[in-house]
């Protein structure tokens, strides 16, 4: 029932994708109004398959309907409600499913977003891409990663649940769906990009059209890093949030990549040049996105957390080749349309910093994409093996992160076109004191070593800048001051650098020790006390539980846990950490005796300023949701001189709204 | 990708202009149709394996005391004819060794009923009541061989650990498996050892 339910909503999808794809295609190159008006059809059909993939399977895991193969390998009766629900994302073929739904979700509301301009050129072909992608993924349902394949011979009672690291902590019911909002949600700005190359119309129309989609895409996919590591650190239990696993550098190569298209897009709204750039960007953004998947889901890397292997590795490689390869054919194509009109005047100023700040978030990505495909290209060339880990992407990325601190600071004071000394000096006064105060209180706690103060001390002059340029804001607009996207984007920055200083101070003054205690024995480490207290064991229906009692500063108790379950061989660990502003105290068990008053292994780690990675991240996502706020500003490619539109009842401006370009526009609207 | 950067603003600045577009474009195409490449032919992690002189060869006979039982009890390879056999070199001390422990542990336990493999280890520079405890915590209950001058480990020409030999049937060594081996992994060797030897009709 839950099989055919599903099957039948994968098959509606995809033949709804497929068709629609191909109706707008024709629609578009015979110039048939009506054929691209019927899109809204198609799109109405994909959702409603999409939705019943996703109902169906949730039904299956809700019903424990084991005569499902995935529901036989990743439910069990005894999974709480929350993480069985979230058991459809703990494997790879529910993680499409999921995958799926986003996508269509998102197609639905470029459809409603654009439904008056439907017969719009640029909106159909970007319809048509977006339908192509949804085709490709639930084509992936059909073959390779099908959901609702039924179990062969006889239906088990009970299957063994979720992986046990995924029941582990309410994070993970957040920390996918997240991350798949943003990967998905750059399908659109990449459609709207391959949408423009084929039209021709590279002007900066399809750039204002796709600009909030990008913001959202970006801070769905930033709460979902963050998230992530915060789970990392909450739930593996070695101690740290960032590894450099192949996994986690999936995440961050688009997010670098986005990032530096955020930055530059407004170098080509404001002077309509690197336009070529912005284009490649969002199309490499898309790429790493697919690249990401096949390195995690095809099994060729090892990682520490690859949560599934299987034989779709082929499919999404062609698929990524597909992409790759039309873009830059497309952009080479149409690189004479792509010319700039101007040309920057002077290295000193808002564009030459974008400039600056792009080339070191290419450089920062590439490095990435390096240390993680590196070992593969090696083996091919040669046949050796190797291995490159944290040392690399450390040595590499440190410095990086650094220059971007000091851009952080500076690019935000600097005028367009070109900057006076005396300017930069006024501006920059106060923050760059607010960097050396930070510095000299850092040196007065005790802070030693180079790279933490210069993180410290950079971190202080850009969080300046950034405030400075909100207490302006505020002062001129009031509250209107915090919204849009320079003010918004400051306090992404006040964010950035509130992580900035968290990384380096949790990563350089970090300390760990274990201990092996005695009931009732005390140790310490920087400045910390822990006293062991006893065992505490607990049978749960689907685990069972060992607790270590532990007092920390003479304070409130903790427990660590090891925790076994009955599918998993070996016992995963649970962390037990004591959150404060100024460091975490973060406990694991170790090692357990048999009796329980022997001594336990326990391992003790003082994380300072930990709390500030998550804090940081929270203002991040903050910061974007106010850039994103629609409000009362000029649209980018007017002239300065033009009034600001009178704020409206109704803020959002009409979708309706003509776009101002002529066809194959170079000249700003 | 940032190659593709400078081009691209090459392509800007350069006056008078020329059609390097084009140029920039195929020649991008090329590196990631390498990449594409590279990674299409990538074999997956959990089935790497190495280039070993022993490969096709008759395996070393591993003659030995076990450290899991208590009375010592010898183990001999060449009485285990007629099943696979995963040789596998690992120390106490290796945490890749740790992490592949549980994936031996299942292939195993899987394996058992069947009675078509079976897993031993040779202790590798580590001390027998660090092994036995090992075991008594993580599970596996395989033969664990004593491996005191590194004998063994010389006739197979063990380099670093973990690293594993699967030995077919009939007794001839069929893969080397540096790095941790994956339940799976090993699955996908015996898979393709029996379908290499089925053709020829020298297999069971």
């Amino acid at each position: 029932m839950n099989a055919a339910l599903g099957t039948a909503g994968v098959a509606l999808g995809l033949a709804a994708a497929v068709i629609g794809a191909v109706t707008i295609v024709i629609g578009l190159v015979g110039q048939r109004p009506a054929m691209l008006r019927s899109s809204r059809l198609y799109v109405g059909l994909l959702i409603a398959g999409a939705l019943l993939t996703f109902f169906a399977m949730e039904r299956a895991l809700i019903t424990r309907d084991f005569s499902l193969e995935y529901v036989a390998r990743n439910g069990s009766r005894e999974t709480p409600p929350l993480y069985n629900f979230a058991a459809l994302w703990s494997a790879l073929e529910g993680s499409i499913i999921l995958w799926s739904l986003i996508l269509t979700g998102y197609i639905a509301v470029v459809v409603h977003h654009f439904r008056k301009r439907l017969t719009d050129p640029l909106v159909g072909w970007a319809l048509a891409v977006m339908l192509i992608v949804a085709a490709f993924f639930f084509l992936l349902m059909l073959g390779p990663a099908n959901p609702f394949t039924t179990v062969k011979g006889a239906i088990p009672t009970d299957g063994p649940g979720p992986n046990p690291l995924l029941q582990n902590h309410i994070l993970m019911a957040f920390h996918p769906p997240m991350l798949y909002l943003g990967y998905v949600g750059f399908t659109v700005p990449f459609a709207f990009a391959i949408a423009a190359l084929i039209t021709g119309r590279v002007g900066e129309g399809w750039l204002l059209e796709t600009r909030r989609w990008t913001l959202f895409a970006w801070g769905f996919l930033t709460v979902g890093i963050v998230l992530g590591a915060w789970w990392s650190y909450e739930v593996l239990g070695w101690g740290g949030y960032w590894a450099w696993d192949p996994v986690e550098n999936a995440s961050f190569l688009p997010w670098l990549t986005g990032t530096a298209y955020l930055h530059s897009v407004m170098v080509q709204e404001r002077r309509g040049m690197l336009r070529v750039w912005n284009l490649s960007l969002l199309c490499a953004t898309f790429s790493l996105t697919i690249l990401g998947t096949f390195l995690t889901r095809s099994g060729v890397l090892d990682s520490v957390h690859a949560f599934s292997e299987s034989q779709i590795g082929a499919y999404i490689l062609t698929f990524f080749a597909l992409v790759v390869l039309g873009s830059i054919a497309l952009i080479g194509w149409r690189a004479d349309r792509l010319r700039s009109p101007g040309s920057i005047d002077s290295p000193i100023s808002r564009e030459g910093a974008f400039l600056a700040n792009n080339v070191l978030f290419a450089g920062f990505a590439f490095i990435v994409l390096l240390g993680t495909v590196f070992p593969l290209v090696l083996e091919a060339v040669n046949g050796e093996r190797i291995s490159i880990g944290r040392p690399y992407f450390d040595r590499m990325t440190v410095p990086i992160g650094i220059a971007l601190l000091f851009l952080m600071a500076v690019a935000p004071v600097l005028p367009w076109r070109k900057a006076s000394g005396e300017l930069l000096l006024h501006r920059l006064l106060w923050p760059a004191w607010v960097g050396t105060g930070v510095v000299v209180i850092a040196v007065a706690f005790g802070a030693r070593g180079l790279e933490p103060l210069l993180a410290f001390g950079l971190g202080g002059f850009a969080a300046g800048a950034a405030i400075r340029q909100i207490v302006l804001a505020t002062r001129r607009q009031g509250l209107h001051g915090l919204v849009g996207r320079a003010n918004g984007g400051m306090i992404v920055h006040v964010g950035v650098v509130v992580i900035a200083v968290a990384l380096a101070a949790s990563s350089s003054y970090s300390h760990s020790a274990e201990f092996v205690l005695n009931p009732g024995q005390s140790a310490s480490l920087a400045g910390h006390t822990i006293e062991y207290l006893g065992l505490q064991r607990v049978t749960e229906a689907q685990k069972s539980v060992v607790r270590a009692r532990v007092r920390v500063d003479g304070g409130p108790v903790y427990s660590p846990a090891l925790s076994t379950f009955p599918g998993g061989s070996t016992p995963i660990g649970t962390p037990s950490v004591r959150t404060g502003p100024r460091g975490d105290v973060y406990l694991t068990l170790l090692d357990v005796p048999d009796t329980d008053n022997a001594a336990v292994r326990l391992g003790l780690l003082v994380m300072p300023l930990a709390v500030w990675l998550w804090i940081g991240g929270g203002l991040m996502a903050v910061g974007t949701l106010l850039a994103a706020w629609p409000g009362r500003r000029r649209r980018p490619t007017d002239p300065v001189s033009a009034p600001i539109p009178e704020r409206r009842v109704q803020t959002p401006p009409p979708p309706e709204e003509p776009v101002g370009e002529p066809v194959g526009a170079g000249v700003d609207g | 990708m940032a190659d593709q950067m400078t081009d691209s603003y090459v392509d800007e600045e350069v006056k008078p202009r020329r059609r390097v577009g084009p140029v920039v474009a195929i020649l991008l195409g090329l590196g990631m149709v390498a990449l594409i490449a590279i990674l299409a032919t990538a074999t997956p992690a959990f089935q790497k394996t190495n280039k070993s002189p022993l490969l096709g060869k008759p395996a070393p006979d591993i003659v030995g005391p076990t450290v899991t039982s208590s009375d010592g009890a010898q183990y001999k390879l060449s009485d285990r004819r007629g099943r696979f056999v995963v040789v596998n070199f690992f120390a106490t001390w290796c945490a890749p060794c740790q992490q592949e422990h549980p994936e031996l542990v299942s292939f195993a336990r899987r394996h058992l009923q069947a009675g078509d493999a079976e897993v031993v280890s040779v202790v590798f520079g580590d001390n027998d009541n660090d092994v036995k405890k090992f075991f008594q915590e993580n599970g596996g209950e395989w033969s664990v061989v004593s491996d005191p001058q590194g004998q063994i480990a010389l006739d197979y020409g063990v380099t670093g650990i973990p690293e594993s030999f699967v030995i077919d049937p009939n007794g001839f060594v069929v893969s080397k498996i540096t790095g941790g081996v994956t339940s799976e992994g090993l699955d996908a060797i015996l898979t393709a050892a029996e379908q290499a030897e089925s053709p020829s009709g020298s297999g069971g």
